[in-house]
């Protein structure tokens, strides 16, 4: 019953190992709609939707949100996307799209479904003797995506920023609807191309879901590879470019060559850098000889070894320590209230680690012990990559060692089973990243939602800013390092 | 605490001496099309997520037309091909100056390449980049500037502002969202000024073109002087296509 979602969705949320997933809507017919929330069991590593009808000719529901405020994004793109409100929404408006898009346009409402008509959006405004507002972007300096921060600031300190994203939107969601099956593990993968083995990891996990079929050993550890080298190259060049922001120049020019060469290990595996098209339901589109496997185990112990040196002049310069101790610091609590996912969050106390609870490649039988730090600041988000690298080098090693033997594709049926809901859940090197696909009675993708793992942590970066200097945006920012795609989708 | 300074010294030299070097044999690229008789079984196009293949006849028989401006390098129609007539391209050198050199055929290509010209900005070039919605294509650009590529050996630098750009260089679709402030971006540049197509969507939209985000590429918005197709693109194509748009020498083969 639409009356007790909010309910029951925050009561399932609370249980204990139970957290919140994802909520949006689906379409049950040209002018019906249901609201869908996710709900992840994180000791079984089994999940369960809860679903409302919304009340016959009625576009509102009741928020979710002030019971459970890591809904609260998720509430704002389903109102863009679906022209639903979240009636109780404590700061309810536009998520995605804003005036460049027509009021009227919902991409994913029914044809003849009820829509509340999308307000024109107003920023936050702070008041008060001295307060000033400083807009940035959607441009910005470097090589980097769109987005606008509105600061308000008390002479350099900022009190409160506000985030304005959907300027990366391209429809991805709908596409994937509308794409045959077989081909959206290319939009899938698109969603933040910089993490293209997460994204298409995550796809391939909810379409077998679909199917009730599982990928062969060695397909999954061949996939583990790919996520790891993944998370290996992003996690090195983040330290390279937060070392950047800091002016730090040794580290700036040191790291990011060193990313470069896991990239040539990722291409040795997957065949491109960015180790795109590889992954795909049923297992990888090529297997990896054993040439290929030494290649990979030797540059690896040469990269283990040049991070060992390259490190500690990170991590043991006062200078660069006293640089990010107690910049952008985010609470355990704050985290946990807004469903903060990986890294960043595993900086500020949490131990959720979806390799863990969730199968995905060879996860969790492979369980690693996830990195935790207390900090909360920008230096326990850089510690944290630190530990993870260390972690993803002897979990690449380890299955290099051991790669099973069998096929590493299997040939897929031709359709996807009619009304079943698949869910891809991947710790991504962003963390925890959830493809959510519910096919229709005719075996079509009625509905892809996607969750990056940035969606929830712009909440925690915009938290965490508060009270730091202007200037130190720029570090706390690179200390999350979100995807503005992922979140625009 | 080991001195940070041996630690730089201690790494050599690492920039790539050699320009442009070969894909590796293990490495996938674009694929390209070559003159062997196409039996116009039509896999290749089925396959294609972004359709880029066009098939026809002619007096000779099949003709397979492949748009590498849509084309993202998935490799599904180089597998799906069984003769042959389709094979990856192992060149990094994969940018063009006009959108029609970027379509590959199995017949002599008709294509007029633009003239090599000793451009203005041959000797330096100052860039502005628009992202909109490519972070992989992103990647590739920040890691030209590292070491090991090293973009400013070419006299290209990155700047912040587009009043002191010469280039706008655009990575991504161009969604909805996104034209206005990449125009004004465009606006805020003295002439003259080139634009630089930096990866398959933003040539053509790729996988985003058509439907309501209008993410159809800066193509039909702006005036491009060099096309790097790819999804992502290498960054040695990236370097290709900002040569080309300078007129570099080293890009032009000058």
């Amino acid at each position: 019953m639409i009356e007790n979602f909010a309910m029951d969705v925050a009561q399932q949320a609370k249980l204990p190992g139970w957290r919140f997933g994802h909520l949006t809507a689906r379409n049950l017919d040209a002018a019906h709609l249901v609201i869908e929330a996710l709900l992840l069991d994180t000791n079984s590593g089994a999940y369960r939707i809860i679903s409302a009808p919304l009340a016959e000719g009625s576009a509102t529901y009741p928020s979710v949100t002030p019971l459970l405020p890591a809904a609260h994004h998720a509430e704002r793109a389903a109102g863009d996307m679906f022209g639903i409100k979240a009636m109780g929404h404590p700061r309810w408006k536009s998520l995605l799209l804003h005036e460049a898009w027509p009021p009227e346009l919902f991409p994913l409402a029914g044809a003849s479904q009820v829509t509340v008509p999308r307000a024109p959006y107003r920023f936050l405004e702070v008041h008060g003797e001295g307060i000033h507002e400083i807009p940035v972007g959607p441009i910005h300096a470097g090589i980097i995506e769109p987005g606008h921060f509105r600061f308000s600031c008390l002479g350099e300190v900022i009190t409160n920023v506000e985030i304005r994203l959907g300027y990366q939107h391209r429809g991805v969601e709908k596409r994937l609807s509308l794409a045959p099956w077989q081909q959206a593990r290319f939009i899938a993968e698109s969603a933040s191309s910089d993490t293209a083995a997460g994204n298409a990891l995550a796809h391939a996990v909810a379409i077998e879901q679909l199917l009730q079929l599982t990928a062969p050993p060695r397909a999954q550890a061949l996939r583990t590879l790919a996520l790891e080298l993944e998370r290996l190259a992003n996690h090195v060049g983040d330290i390279g470019a937060i070392c950047g922001d800091i002016g730090y120049s040794v580290g700036s020019s040191l790291f990011p060559p060193l990313r470069g060469a896991i990239l040539a290990l990722a291409q040795l595996l997957t065949g491109t850098r960015r180790q795109r098209y590889y992954i795909l339901p049923g297992g990888v589109v090529r297997d990896l000889d054993e040439t290929g496997r030494r290649a990979i185990k030797n540059g690896l112990a040469e990269l283990a070894a040049t991070l060992q040196k390259h490190i500690p002049l990170v991590l043991e310069n006062h200078a660069v320590l006293e640089r990010m101790v107690d910049v952008g610091r985010l609470s355990a609590e704050l985290a946990a209230d807004f469903g903060m996912v990986g890294p960043a969050a595993r900086a500020s106390g949490s131990g959720y680690d979806a390799r863990r609870a969730f199968a995905h490649g060879c996860y969790p039988a492979l369980s690693p012990t996830p990195a935790r730090r207390e900090g909360g600041d920008a230096l326990a988000r850089t510690q944290i990559r630190v530990d993870e690298i260390a972690t993803s080098i002897a979990i690449v090693d380890g299955l290099l060692d051991a790669l099973p033997d069998s096929l590493y594709r299997l040939d897929l049926p031709k359709c996807l089973p009619a009304a079943q809901v698949g869910v891809g859940i991947v710790e991504a090197w962003r963390g925890e990243l959830i493809h959510w696909v519910t096919t229709n009675d005719a075996g079509e993708i009625a509905r892809y939602a996607i969750k990056d793992p940035s969606f929830n942590n712009w909440t925690g970066l915009g938290i965490a800013v508060r009270g730091n200097l202007v200037a130190d945006f720029p570090l706390c920012n690179k200390s999350f390092n979100l995807s503005y795609s992922g979140n625009d989708l | 605490m080991r001195n940070p300074f041996l630690a730089l010294l201690s790494t050599g030299i690492i920039t790539q001496k050699g320009l442009f070097p070969e894909l590796p044999l293990d490495a996938t690229g674009m694929p390209a099309v070559t003159d062997t008789p196409c039996t116009g079984c039509g896999r290749c196009a089925a396959v294609c997520p972004t359709l880029a293949i066009t098939l026809g006849t002619d007096a000779q028989g099949s003709t397979v037309a492949l748009d590498r401006g849509r084309c993202l390098g998935c490799q599904e129609c180089v597998r799906a091909c069984a003769h042959g007539v389709i094979i990856p391209d192992r060149t990094t050198r994969i940018a063009t100056r006009t959108r029609a050199e970027l379509v590959c055929t199995n017949r002599p290509n008709t294509a007029v390449p633009a003239p090599a010209k000793d451009g203005m900005f041959h000797r330096s070039i100052h860039i502005r980049v628009v992202s909109t919605g490519d972070n992989a294509a992103d990647l590739e650009l920040t890691a030209c500037t590292n070491a090991i590529f090293d973009l400013a050996r070419f006299g290209i630098n990155i700047v912040a502002s587009p009043r002191y750009a010469d280039a706008l260089l655009v990575t991504g679709p161009v969604g909805r969202a996104m034209r206005e402030p990449l125009l004004r971006c465009y606006a805020a540049m003295a002439a003259p000024r080139l634009v630089i197509a930096v990866g398959t969507a933003a040539i053509s939209g790729g996988l985003f073109a058509g439907d309501y985000s209008e993410a159809n590429g800066v193509t039909d918005i702006l005036p491009v002087a060099a096309f790097v197709p790819g999804d992502p693109p290498n960054p040695w194509g990236i370097i290709h296509g900002i040569l080309l748009a300078m007129g570099h020498p080293a890009g032009c083969g000058l």
